[in-house]
């Protein structure tokens, strides 16, 4: 512990770790991450993917549950996958646009 | 404390509250438990490579099998190495790999599948070395022997196929596959059994079973040599590469296309229609191709307003893609789409009632296999390994690490300058192989297929390169571990 306290943008900055290895691109830029929840030292994200059945999903959802287990402060964390509402290039930032060349919309 | 958010920068708030499934609370966790073993596509693809190098090695060594009319031993073993050895190998282990994941099943059996590339192996080089040498009976047995493989496959993927959750059109696609890869097989051996000499008598050392069984097969070859072995041979031949392979080729784009260039299907409808021309005008042109019937032109013109209707689809699917950008994979593949439509011209052609048969139309003939099975297929067939064998590397090497470490993308395994050297030389092959087939030149041919192998050698190069990462992995650490300090959230440029 370090003492450093749980946010919103920890967490991100955490998921930012968490590559989608066919875009290149990280999973909060691609507008992958729907809600995160913190109660105390439990983390809860909801999340998406690009494409309902992709084959890195197994990967992708246990490797943000890796990337926020590792951080000080979190004892227990959940990814769940969502498809509601399903994923759309509008929601990517402009950093994940540029990573992945997503045109405008 | 409780926060809960909407995350992405312009994104909408999810309609209702997520309802998967919850993790157990542990660190770290692994991946991939519910994966297909990535031995196992890798084995058939490694098999596949190797098969292909022969080929185009044979081809430069005796490129008279391409510069000459094609009904001799020689480009039937060769056309079979290509065929079973490269084309089936490839397909059949991305099947294991991408028909689970297409679909959004389990592949039914491993087990199953391991004993069939054992059966693959020995049945197709057993199959390639008989044709060589032009032992027919051999070939029946050796064909047996890959046929039973092929039985396990149809089975394990039909079997798979049984627990798609959402049927599609992409699952209509492939249980028509494994039907005419079915018949390809039978009619195959039907062929071989029409091509070997029968004792008239019975030998009566042999078991009665025995006996038996070579009266059943001299008949069925007296009734398999009524039809002419070149139209036997032609529509055998249409069942496995338009049967089998393009089926698959275009069923699977409807799923992977969209997945890779960001966008969807744009009318389901359309893309059913086209798999249903693709089968109804393939089981016309099998019966007519057969029979010498004028009709087979106007299956052959199903078949092309199939593939017509397919590329209306694939056109309308990459007008409406997200991703402007196409990374050379997906080139390779729209390309080798692109050359469906002289393909297609010829097939018209070919099937043209009064055509006479002489040298030239012969060798428009060997232009005809040489630009659907190289140009079309196998064109295709590369461009889809530079997604596949990059997924199966990191699969096997890096997922465990995502979240642990910093893994890299898919596209840094491997060099991109080294694959498009590789799509110029193979285009450059494809033009200078097919021109000299038409001029019956040998030096012609054997320059192509130069070319061509050093296309085949920019992608062995690049699969080393993907390979040696199992050997030596591309892993840092995460920005913040083990001591976290919070990471600047980055800006928009």
């Amino acid at each position: 512990m370090n003492g450093t306290k749980l946010s919103e943008a920890t967490i991100l900055d955490a998921l930012r770790q968490v590559i989608d290895p066919e875009l290149g691109c990280n999973i909060v830029d691609l507008g992958l991450i729907y809600t995160v929840s913190i109660t105390d030292a439990k983390v809860t994200v909801a999340m998406t993917l690009t494409t309902q059945g992709c084959p890195m999903h197994e990967s992708i959802r246990i490797g943000a549950v890796n990337v926020l287990l590792n951080l000080p402060d979190v004892d227990d964390a959940e990814v769940e996958l969502v498809w509601d509402p399903p994923w759309h290039p509008s929601m990517m930032t402009e950093i994940g646009r540029a990573a992945t060349g997503v045109g405008d919309f | 404390m409780e926060v809960s958010l909407p995350i992405s920068a312009r994104s909408s708030r999810p309609r209702k509250e997520a309802e998967g499934h919850r993790l157990e609370n542990s660190r770290p966790v692994t991946a991939g438990v519910t994966a297909t073993s990535i031995c196992l596509p890798l084995m058939f693809i490694l098999t596949g490579l190797v098969a292909l190098c022969a080929g185009v090695a044979w081809l430069i060594f005796e490129p008279s099998v391409l510069a000459t009319y094609h009904y001799n031993q020689h480009i039937i073993a060769a056309t079979h190495l290509f065929v079973l050895g490269w084309i089936c190998s490839i397909v059949m282990g991305a099947m294991y790999q991408l028909v689970p994941v297409a679909l959004e099943t389990k592949l039914y059996s491993n087990k199953l599948a391991h004993w069939q590339f054992a059966f693959h192996i020995v049945g197709f080089i057993g199959m390639v070395w008989m044709f060589r040498v032009w032992n027919m009976k051999q070939v029946g047995h050796f064909g047996c022997v890959l046929g039973v493989g092929v039985g396990l496959f149809v089975y394990n993927i039909a079997r798979t196929l049984r627990r798609v959750p959402k049927w599609n059109v992409t699952a209509s696609a492939v249980t028509a596959a494994l039907g005419w890869i079915s018949v390809a097989i039978v009619a195959g051996l039907l062929i071989a059994t029409a091509k070997c000499t029968y004792e008239t008598e019975s030998d009566t050392s042999l078991p009665a079973a025995v006996n038996s069984l070579i009266h059943g097969l001299r008949a069925v070859g007296i009734v398999v040599s009524r039809y002419n072995p070149i139209s036997a041979m032609h529509a055998h031949a249409h069942l496995g590469a338009l049967g089998f392979f393009t089926l698959l080729i275009v069923g699977v784009s409807y799923k992977l296309i969209p997945m890779f260039t960001l966008s969807e299907v744009q009318s389901r409808r359309r893309a059913a229609f086209s798999i249903a021309l693709l089968n109804v005008g393939l089981a016309g042109a099998f019966v007519t191709i057969l029979a010498g019937s004028p009709w087979k032109l106007a299956f052959a013109l199903m078949v092309v307003a199939g593939l017509i209707v397919y590329a209306i689809e694939i056109v309308a699917i990459l007008r409406a893609r997200k991703r402007r950008s196409l990374d050379w994979g997906i080139k390779y593949f729209l390309t080798a789409l692109a050359l469906l439509l002289p393909l297609s011209v010829l097939a018209i052609v070919l099937s043209w009632p009064a055509l006479p048969f002489n040298l030239f139309t012969g060798q428009l003939e060997n232009l005809y296999g040489f630009l659907g099975l190289i140009g079309v297929i196998s064109f295709a067939i590369v461009g889809m390994l530079y997604k596949i064998i990059p997924f199966l590397v990191w699969f096997g090497r890096y997922s465990q690490h995502i979240g642990r470490a910093k893994v890299p993308a898919l596209a840094d395994l491997y060099s991109p300058q080294l694959q498009a050297a590789g799509y110029w030389s193979w285009v450059a092959g494809l033009i200078v192989v097919c021109t000299a087939i038409v001029l019956t030149s040998e030096i012609g041919v054997r320059i192509g297929c130069i070319l061509l192998a050093v296309s085949l050698g920019t992608l062995m190069f690049n699969v080393g390169t993907m390979f040696s990462h199992f050997i030596r992995p591309k892993l840092e650490e995460l920005s913040f571990a083990p001591n976290f300090s919070p990471i600047p959230a980055p800006t928009a440029p």
